[in-house]
């Protein structure tokens, strides 16, 4: 009789551990599904980041920013409109 | 199937026992009660058919273990694999090319090919229209692209935005199909070109930077496997090859130095109805290029406009006789061996001299001049008698020293060597030659690099066109009361006494010499010329070397004084400013001076 208990209790453990493997492997699964979904979400953003640090670089660009000033009425600097005045004279200043 | 026991008839009496004890065959005998038309069936008939059903179970266990247990399981699991397992490309990005404050120059995003299988394209003339539209190829070439009945897969158009491709998708016609790839951007456009180069349709390095550094650009595409569930999404992955991420590249170029050299070139050019021209600018402390540009240059986002002459990196890979510029490394060779100080006089007069039968002029007679007048008025006659009192092997020994006639690892391909001979084969004519820049040929990047030693103090350091983490070494190359002296020479060249008035920047004191040399072309010197200017400033404690470089000017003007020298003053300027240099307290007492004066 123990015999009998025994191998009903190990069939029901093995039992109970086949559905917890299986259990376990299906939440891996899910898990990894999420896993692989946010790491698409981390390639996209990567990549429209790379997108909009060229556009920084487009819109940042010395080229740009001169016509900006030329459209604001800016002109380059040129020596007959320059001013160089000593560091005692800055001090000096209201 | 039935046989009849008297076909054998030598043991009907034992068969027929045996048969009665297991089957009971002997009660349908007795029912019959007919010995004859008793069925004895023979043992071993029913022992055959038991071992036929065990040898039918044996061959489909070893058929099963055949296919399953490890004998031959390729055909099986890759069918097996193949319904939920897909082995995937997972391409590597290219590193990104950035400049010295981390502004990207050059940088790859995820863009789409679109593709076709020619015989699976079935589409309306409107689909075709629409996808023609979409690629903005005229229907007619798609048209025709799509009629190559001789090929089962041809491209229609690579390269596509990500969103046009996602709307091609959308349409869903049978055959089309599109595939991941990356586009290159290059956001400075034109200004970089040449000293950024290009990549292909694949994104491999074609030219100047993305070719020098191909291999630590590009990375390496990975290959993945993946297991997919019922709805598609992938559940269990492996990586058979992980994919190396191309590494970023971080240039010793400021962006902002780069644009102003560039407009300053470019107007420079135009405004002399030059051929071409260069401009290189140096970081004096460390050797780093902070600009280098040139003109004509190309856009690298419209490959139909790339001609080979606009793609050439002309500061790297071309040479030309330097002309004047040359002249102060002569001169300090001189110092250097004490054959003449800068106060010593030398006579110029009447403005030319013969040596071996060949005439050395000046633009005009000078008379006579010290040293350091010779420098500053550029006097060819004086030079050619100064380098004369030298062995020809002195000067060899610094124009080696100072990189002429070997190729600057600066890590830009096409780099050339230039020319200058052994010192054993120098006539006195070509000694005579060579020493005020006419014999020998450099690139723009050489002649710079040669002026750090000016700018130093009399060593040297390599360039580079890499943001230098350590700093490389210093050579030696003159003394530095020796570099000095040329330097003074050099400040006087750049002031309204010497050849380069016009290079001065307002607020900073300058040094520089310039050169105008004729042009070889076809191995004689044509009315052509070159005009250069190389200089640094400040003048004491330079930040920067600029040299400048134009080619063929036509507009009149030729001299490097008229032509380069105000080009290297704007870039100077600019420069300067950029780099958060103060102005100099004994040249802004002056400009303030006249400021007042000004405004009295």
């Amino acid at each position: 009789m123990p015999t009998r208990v025994i191998v009903a209790v190990l069939a029901a453990l093995l039992m109970a551990s086949a559905l917890s493997l299986i259990t376990a492997q299906h939440r891996a699964r899910d898990l990894f599904a999420d896993l692989e979904a946010a790491q698409q979400l981390a390639r996209t953003s990567e990549a429209e980041g790379n997108r909009l640090r060229i556009e920084l670089g487009r819109a940042s660009q010395p080229a740009a920013i001169e016509a900006a000033a030329r459209q604001l009425g800016m002109r380059p600097i040129d020596p007959d409109h320059t001013a160089l005045l000593p560091p005692a004279a800055r001090s000096a200043r209201p | 199937m039935k046989r009849s026991p008297e076909a054998d008839p030598s043991r009907p009496a034992r068969a027929g026992r045996r048969a009665r004890g297991r089957r009971g065959g002997a009660d349908r005998s007795a029912a019959t009660g007919n010995p004859l038309l008793a069925v004895r069936l023979p043992a071993w008939r029913s022992r055959m058919l038991l071992f036929a059903l065990f040898c039918g179970f044996v061959a489909l266990a070893g058929r099963a273990f055949y296919l399953q247990g490890g004998v031959s399981t390729g055909f099986l699991q890759r069918q097996g694999e193949a319904r939920y397992a897909r082995t995937l490309d997972v391409p590597a990005t290219r590193g990104t090319i950035t400049d010295r404050n981390g502004v990207v120059l050059a940088s790859s995003v995820p863009a789409r090919g679109v593709w076709a299988i020619p015989d699976d394209v079935d589409a309306s003339k409107q689909g075709v229209a629409q996808l023609a539209q979409l690629l903005n190829l005229p229907p007619t070439e798609l048209r025709h692209r799509l009629a190559a009945d001789d090929r089962n897969f041809v491209y229609l158009k690579r390269q596509v935005d990500p969103d046009v491709a996602q709307r091609i998708e959308s349409f869903n016609i049978a055959g089309v199909h599109t595939s991941r790839e990356f586009r290159r951007l290059y956001p400075e456009g034109s200004i970089t070109a040449q000293l950024l180069g290009f990549t292909d349709v694949e994104d491999r390095g074609q030219d100047g930077i993305e070719l020098a550094f191909e291999r630590t650009l590009a990375g390496r595409s990975g290959l993945r496997r993946l297991v997919k569930d019922r709805l598609g999404r992938a559940v269990e992955d492996d990586w058979l090859r992980e994919p190396i991420e191309g590494r970023d590249v971080r240039l010793s170029i400021d962006n902002r130095i780069q644009y102003i050299a560039f407009a300053a070139l470019r107007a420079a050019v135009e405004a002399n109805r030059a051929e071409g021209g260069s401009i290189v600018v140096l970081d004096a402390a460390s050797g780093e290029i902070l600009a280098l540009t040139n003109w004509p240059s190309f856009d690298p986002a419209r490959r139909d406009h790339m001609e080979p002459e606009r793609l050439r990196n002309r500061a790297v890979t071309d040479t030309f006789e330097p002309g004047s510029t040359i002249k102060p490394f002569s001169i300090a060779t001189a110092l250097e061996a004490g054959v003449v100080t800068p106060s010593t006089p030398i006579d110029t007069s009447p403005g030319w001299i013969r040596i071996g039968g060949r005439t050395i002029t000046d633009t005009s007679s000078h008379g006579l001049l010290s040293v350091e007048q010779v420098l500053a008025k550029s006097s060819n006659v004086g030079t050619a008698k100064i380098a004369l009192q030298l062995p020809a092997q002195n000067l060899w020994d610094t124009l080696t020293a100072v990189g002429f006639g070997q190729a600057p690892h600066a890590g830009l391909s096409g780099a050339v060597t230039g020319r200058l001979r052994p010192p054993g084969t120098w006539r006195e004519i070509e000694q005579a030659t060579i020493a005020y820049g006419y014999g020998v040929s450099v690139s723009l990047l050489q002649l710079a690099r040669a002026y750090l030693v000016f700018a130093r103090d009399g060593d040297i350091v390599p360039v580079s066109v890499m943001r230098a983490e350590a700093q490389a070494p210093a050579v030696p190359v003159l003394r530095p009361q020796t570099a000095r002296a040329v330097r003074r020479m050099l400040e006087l060249a750049a002031s309204d006494e010497g050849t380069a008035a016009r290079a001065r920047v307002p607020g900073y004191q300058v040094a520089g010499k310039t050169g105008t040399a004729r042009k070889l072309r076809d191995g004689h010197y044509s009315d052509a010329y070159i005009s250069s200017f190389v200089g640094f400033a400040p003048a004491s404690g330079a930040r920067v070397v600029i040299a400048v470089m134009i080619d063929d000017p036509q507009g009149g003007r030729y001299f490097g004084g008229e032509v380069a020298a105000p080009v290297f003053s704007q870039v100077a300027a600019g420069a300067l400013r950029a780099l958060q240099v103060a102005p100099e307290a004994q040249a802004l007492a002056l400009a303030s001076g006249e400021a007042a004066a000004n405004a009295r």
